[in-house]
């Protein structure tokens, strides 16, 4: 795989203009490159944006999903490319793995790689992971994680049945009495979107959500996870996989009941409907 | 010169018990009421002032004044300074302000008797003090965050620019609700939770709600709140109080607050069961025996020992309102004594549930084994000691306030019945629970 280095982050908006006149249908294969940016540094009121929106504290360690919004620029860059073999409107999260081996300083020069991996079928359309790697001035391994999107009708992928299978999805424990209420406010797309620049349409306006496929404006799978993640903020060390399943999209607006229990080793967590629906499956382990 | 050092200070050992000399509060008001046009200092200044007219002290410097609200203007952050300025105490008089939600004033009393224990101060006053109708608004989020970019910004260009980025709906403002930030849920939510697990039954959260109106009323009808309470704004009794409360009349109201994650539970807590939101101030004098003794003032009890303490009611599978729970078995085992070696028992009512589910984990033997490592449980207590001239279902529970309104309440009852000892228990938002031993 040839790596293609950037002088400059992507510009999302531009982006998602590409991505909406040049929608593919699918077909064809991933692209063969890694999309590079060196000398990105994470800035702290940016941070505070993040914080403030996903409910983690200001100034303490950068949130562990945070480095996804420095990767995400860069997945979209690909993805919208004429080259990539599925459409980037109303891809709808599946899936994320996060390993962190340390939380990354605010402004020290980080390298953000990305690829495209597994493009694969479902029983539904089509899926693809897109894998990221952040690293340090030394080149070590700070961030890492994998993201599955899926696309709604997308034709499979010829040879599809060769992609090594996922590794198994999580299996969080918990009891049955939630710990927390979630109250899922309506703007929550808008507001994650202006911090991420995840815009979406199913997150930010409710007709273009339903002609996706979506019962309305629903919430960013990553937002939901970033809340999670936020609520368990001090309860595990700085080193750690978490493993996030995003089941029934999370309605905005909504309630939801989060249930947590801490583990050997960590933490399970699930988000539910009040009717018992499963929104999130997530388990955390620590390194 | 120290006008609050007597030379007494010295003449017994250190440290020394504080007494509970006296108090005064102000009738308690449901929200919106009575005192719907009065301030936090505004009835904090009233209830210091009745205790002053009842113990002479006008001009008079005590050691130390303590108070604090939970609903509380940025504006208010010197509120019990600011209420000592108003009052007829000594302008000279020292002050803090204490948060400790539901707890604040049984806490603030702890601090006044430690540093009466210790010799530091020979007097002092704790207090609380709480409005749910004068409460703070804050402006909503999105506009607040808009308006502190303005104000950051160095040029007028930059203060448009942040100011572009107001929206209609950022009006709403935002008013404070009884809610626990980590988890979402109402304090109701919480205790509805708690009592589906521990089984609570309606019936019998009915006939706490209705003990505590009719041992309240009885109270009033013997004069027993006489030398405790100055009326105000038109007020002489908690205007919560109904008298004729009976079992079969609250088994009427309709039940809320629905236990989430018990699907097939009903709900069980009602209007009456449930402490209804309530305005008001209470304050305790407490001092050395010395410094009471030389101004021939009664000492109605002493304050023995405390614990606070803490549980983990966001992840830990603990509710919310069981706090106590925990504290009580410490501070008994400290003492050595057992949960039936007391003449009353003083449980603040936040929800008749709340106390009937520590009850009930006290007599359980899982809890008592797995939770506080006892072999034995603590076993049940003569209920007709329990809250006998009424507690916060009856009197309302103005949130700050309430700590003073039990500590003086359980010292009158010692004193009355000439020796003995009680127990104090309170519950308090964000799991934490705060209890006390006084004797006479």
């Amino acid at each position: 795989m040839k790596t293609e280095t950037l002088d400059a982050p992507p510009t999302l908006g531009v982006l998602y203009g590409r991505a909406l006149l040049t929608a593919r249908s699918g077909g064809g294969a991933l692209p063969d490159r890694r999309l590079e940016l060196a000398g990105v540094r994470i800035d702290a009121d940016a941070v505070a944006d993040y914080a403030h929106v996903c409910g983690f504290g200001v100034g303490g360690v950068v949130p562990p999903t945070y480095p996804h919004m420095l990767a995400f620029p860069l997945q979209m860059r690909l993805m919208t490319d004429r080259e990539f073999p599925l459409p980037a409107p109303g891809m709808v999260h599946l899936r994320n793995v996060i390993t962190q081996h340390r939380p990354p300083e605010v402004g020290e020069p980080l390298t953000v790689a990305v690829h495209a991996d597994r493009l694969a079928a479902h029983p539904k359309g089509a899926q693809v992971d897109l894998v990221t790697e952040v690293r340090d001035a030394d080149g070590t391994g700070v961030w890492g994680s994998r993201s599955t999107y899926f696309v709604r009708g997308a034709p499979a992928p010829e040879g599809a049945d060769e992609v090594p299978a996922a590794p198994p999805e999580p299996e969080p424990q918990v009891g049955r009495l939630p710990h927390a209420i979630w109250t899922i406010p309506a703007d929550i797309g808008r507001r994650y979107a202006a911090v991420s620049g995840d815009v979406n349409p199913i997150h930010v306006n409710g007709l273009a959500a339903k002609a996706f496929g979506m019962p309305g404006m629903i919430a960013h799978g990553m937002w939901t996870k970033a809340r999670a993640l936020a609520a368990l903020a001090g309860r595990h060390g700085p080193a750690f996989t978490v493993d996030v399943v995003f089941r029934a999209p999370v309605r905005a607006p909504s309630k939801a009941y989060f249930h947590t229990a801490a583990v050997d080793g960590g933490w399970d967590a699930k988000l539910v409907s009040p009717k018992g629906k499963d929104h999130l499956l997530l388990t955390l382990r620590d390194a | 010169m120290s006008p609050t050092s007597s030379s007494a200070s010295s003449s017994r050992p250190l440290p020394r018990r504080a007494a509970i000399v006296g108090a005064n509060r102000i009738p308690f008001a449901r929200s919106n009421g009575a005192y719907a046009r009065a301030s936090n200092q505004d009835m904090l200044t009233a209830a210091l002032d009745g205790l002053v007219a009842r113990f002479g002290m006008a001009g008079e410097h005590v050691g130390e004044v303590v108070s604090g609200a939970v609903l509380k203007k940025s504006s208010d952050f010197n509120l019990t300074r600011e209420a000592v300025l108003g009052s007829r105490l000594a302008a000279a008089t020292p002050t803090y302000d204490v948060q400790q939600a539901c707890g604040t004033s049984l806490q603030t009393t702890l601090l006044i008797a430690n540093k009466i224990a210790l010799g530091q101060i020979e007097s002092g006053i704790a207090a609380g003090v709480d409005t749910t109708s004068d409460a703070p608004i804050e402006v909503n989020e999105g506009l607040r965050s808009v308006l502190l970019a303005a104000n950051r910004a160095k040029s007028t260009a930059g203060v448009l620019k942040a100011l572009a980025g107001l929206r209609p709906g950022q009006i709403v403002p935002e008013i404070p609700a009884n809610r626990e930030p980590r988890t979402g849920m109402s304090m109701g939510e919480h205790a509805a939770q708690t009592a589906a697990a521990w089984g609570i039954t309606r019936q019998a959260q009915d006939e706490i709600a209705a003990a505590s109106h009719q041992n309240l009323a009885k109270a009033y009808d013997r004069g027993f709140f006489d030398d405790l309470m100055t009326p105000y704004l038109g007020l002489t009794r908690d205007n919560n109080l109904r008298a004729d409360s009976t079992v079969e009349g609250l088994a009427k109201l309709k039940p809320v607050f629905k236990p989430a994650g018990y699907p097939d539970t009903e709900a069980t807590m009602t209007a009456a069961n449930s402490t209804p939101l309530t305005d008001g101030a209470a304050t305790v004098l407490l001092a050395s025996d010395e410094w009471a003794a030389e101004r021939h003032l009664p000492v109605l009890a002493h304050l023995v020992d405390a614990e606070t303490s803490a549980v983990d009611y966001v992840h830990g599978d603990e509710g919310l309102l069981m706090a106590p729970a925990y504290a009580v078995p410490r501070l008994l085992e400290r003492n050595g004594l057992t949960l039936q070696d007391f003449d009353f028992y003083e449980f603040h009512e936040a929800f008749a549930s709340t106390i009937l589910a520590t009850f009930a984990a006290w007599e359980d033997p899982i809890f008592c084994k797995e939770k506080l490592g006892y072999d034995e449980p603590l076993g049940s207590f003569d209920k007709s000691k329990l809250n006998v001239v009424g507690s916060s279902l009856a009197t309302g529970h103005p949130f700050a306030a309430t700590g003073a309104r039990i500590v003086p309440t359980l010292a009158k009852l010692l004193h009355e019945k000439g020796s003995g000892r009680g127990l104090i228990s309170i519950c308090a938002a964000g799991g934490q629970g705060v209890v006390a031993i006084l004797e006479a």
